[in-house]
């Protein structure tokens, strides 16, 4: 069985983008957001968790449901969703662990990438991720805290701030502040891969995939001891090719960032590195951002003169 | 009084109790605690922060509601046509129904006018189909009626 591929990183991080590209690769098999490792049971994607209110709704069932139609039945429709749906009820009480070992089987010998920005929040999520896969590899994709904070601000108010307590309190007033999660998501990974081997882990800023994605992408290729010859970049280079870079059925649409699947196409650009000490744009007090934000930022290559 | 910021500051220097973590070792600048499955859990905060934070909750979700409701408007505002004809399901307070959402309703509208517009398309070209024949007919006929009568 083919090792698969997870993507690390918080949300709004070209993760969408990188993993489609990846899973492009002739090689390889880029799956939507499965979400599988949210749970422990198969059913909880449908009854949910206690506490887990935020994860209950179907939107994290889409993934799934439309993987399992591509995969086995290669096409998407209400009718191969209704199949996915009986797929799933047949292994109802399956750890999700089982359920994602099965569809990496099913894709063998083609990599599985995969990337639930859901995974990163919790170092139990990705602690049973290397359980079900020893030899998974791992791309922790950063990407600069003022742009991904002004992007994540811009998505449903800021919701995924709230999700992770990034609130910023002073005496009279609290406020979300995305930095704080950009930070502690990043600690997550850092932390849940201090214990997994270098030689199943790299860190690529997505930056530079936009700026010079040949060469990059190339070499992504070659760490995972895929083709690095030109026919397979140039697939890669073609995102909006995936079978799951668009919307879906009615009854399965998403299972990616609604942003992405309406626009999915790759063009190459130098994204602007703001300074490290430039105002934040969501914030009216013209305060920027913490030392920790910056120590780490600059830890993953981000300098003034990036 | 706590807080988890001073002005200038990161929330991690004015954590109550927080002391300079070991070299090497980073922590989180979130001021609500985890719970033992790694999830936040504001119920460990102190009552002033708690109260705070739930103030930005509900702040963000008033915004939420807010948005959804002007969408909401601006869609009906734009099909006025298409709200009138579902207007019959919404109950006496004005509140759509609970398992149809609002999209739901008019996708399927829209669908029942499309395939109606087809139909009625459909129904246009077999009219003009049976005109055509009609008029093969007729010349056939009047071919038939000049030929002479011993062929």
């Amino acid at each position: 069985m083919a090792a698969p591929l997870f993507l690390l990183a918080p949300p709004r991080s070209y993760t969408s983008l990188v993993n489609a590209m990846i899973g492009q690769h002739p090689q390889a098999f880029g799956l939507p957001e499965l979400c599988l490792f949210n749970v422990e049971r198969l059913i909880e994607l449908w009854n949910g968790v206690e506490g887990e209110n935020t994860e209950r709704g179907a939107m994290a069932r889409h993934g799934l449901m439309r993987a399992v139609a591509e995969i086995y039945c290669g096409e998407q429709s209400v009718a191969t969703i209704n199949m996915a749906r009986a797929w799933a009820s047949v292994r109802e009480f399956w750890d999700t662990g089982s359920v994602f070992r099965e569809l990496v089987n099913k894709l063998d010998p083609l990599v599985a990438v995969e990337k639930s920005p859901s995974y990163p929040i919790s170092l139990q999520r990705m602690h049973a991720l290397q359980r079900t896969f020893p030899d998974a590899r791992f791309i922790h994709l950063v990407r600069h805290p003022i742009p991904q904070g002004k992007s994540v601000m811009a998505i449903n108010n800021g919701a995924f701030t709230m999700r992770m307590g990034a609130f910023e309190i002073h005496e009279d007033y609290a406020m979300l502040e995305p930095q704080i999660a950009w930070h502690d998501v990043n600690l997550n990974i850092l932390e849940f891969l201090s214990g997994v081997p270098d030689s199943q882990q790299i860190r690529v800023r997505g930056e530079d995939i936009m700026a010079d994605p040949e060469t990059k992408l190339a070499e992504i290729a070659r760490w995972l001891g895929l083709r690095d010859d030109d026919e397979a970049i140039e697939e890669m280079l073609h995102p909006e090719r995936s079978p799951f870079a668009c919307f879906g059925p009615l009854s399965a649409m998403f299972g990616n960032d609604p942003n992405f699947l309406s626009g999915p196409t790759f063009r190459p650009h130098k994204p602007k590195i703001p300074k490290m000490d430039s105002p934040l744009p969501w914030r009216t007090d013209g305060k920027g951002l913490y030392p920790e934000v910056i120590s780490l930022a600059r830890e993953f290559g981000y300098d003034d003169e990036y | 009084m706590t807080t988890n910021i001073e002005s200038g500051d990161s929330p991690a220097a004015e954590k109550p109790g927080a002391q300079t973590p070991p070299q090497g070792k980073r922590e989180r600048l979130s001021p609500v605690p985890l719970d033992d499955r790694g999830r936040v859990d504001p119920s460990q905060m102190a009552p002033h922060q708690a109260a705070l934070r739930q103030a930005v909750v509900d702040t963000f979700h008033a915004k939420k509601a807010r948005s959804f409701l002007q969408k909401q408007v601006t869609h009906i505002n734009a099909h006025r046509a298409l709200a009138n004809g579902i207007k019959f399901l919404f109950d006496e307070n004005g509140r759509a129904p609970a398992n149809a959402p609002l999209e739901d309703i008019i996708e399927e509208r829209r669908m029942v006018e499309y395939h109606l517009m087809w139909l009625e398309s459909l129904v246009a070209e077999m009219r003009h189909r049976l005109v055509r024949v009609r008029e093969i007919e007729d010349a056939a006929l009047e071919l038939l009626a000049e030929a002479p009568a011993d062929e």
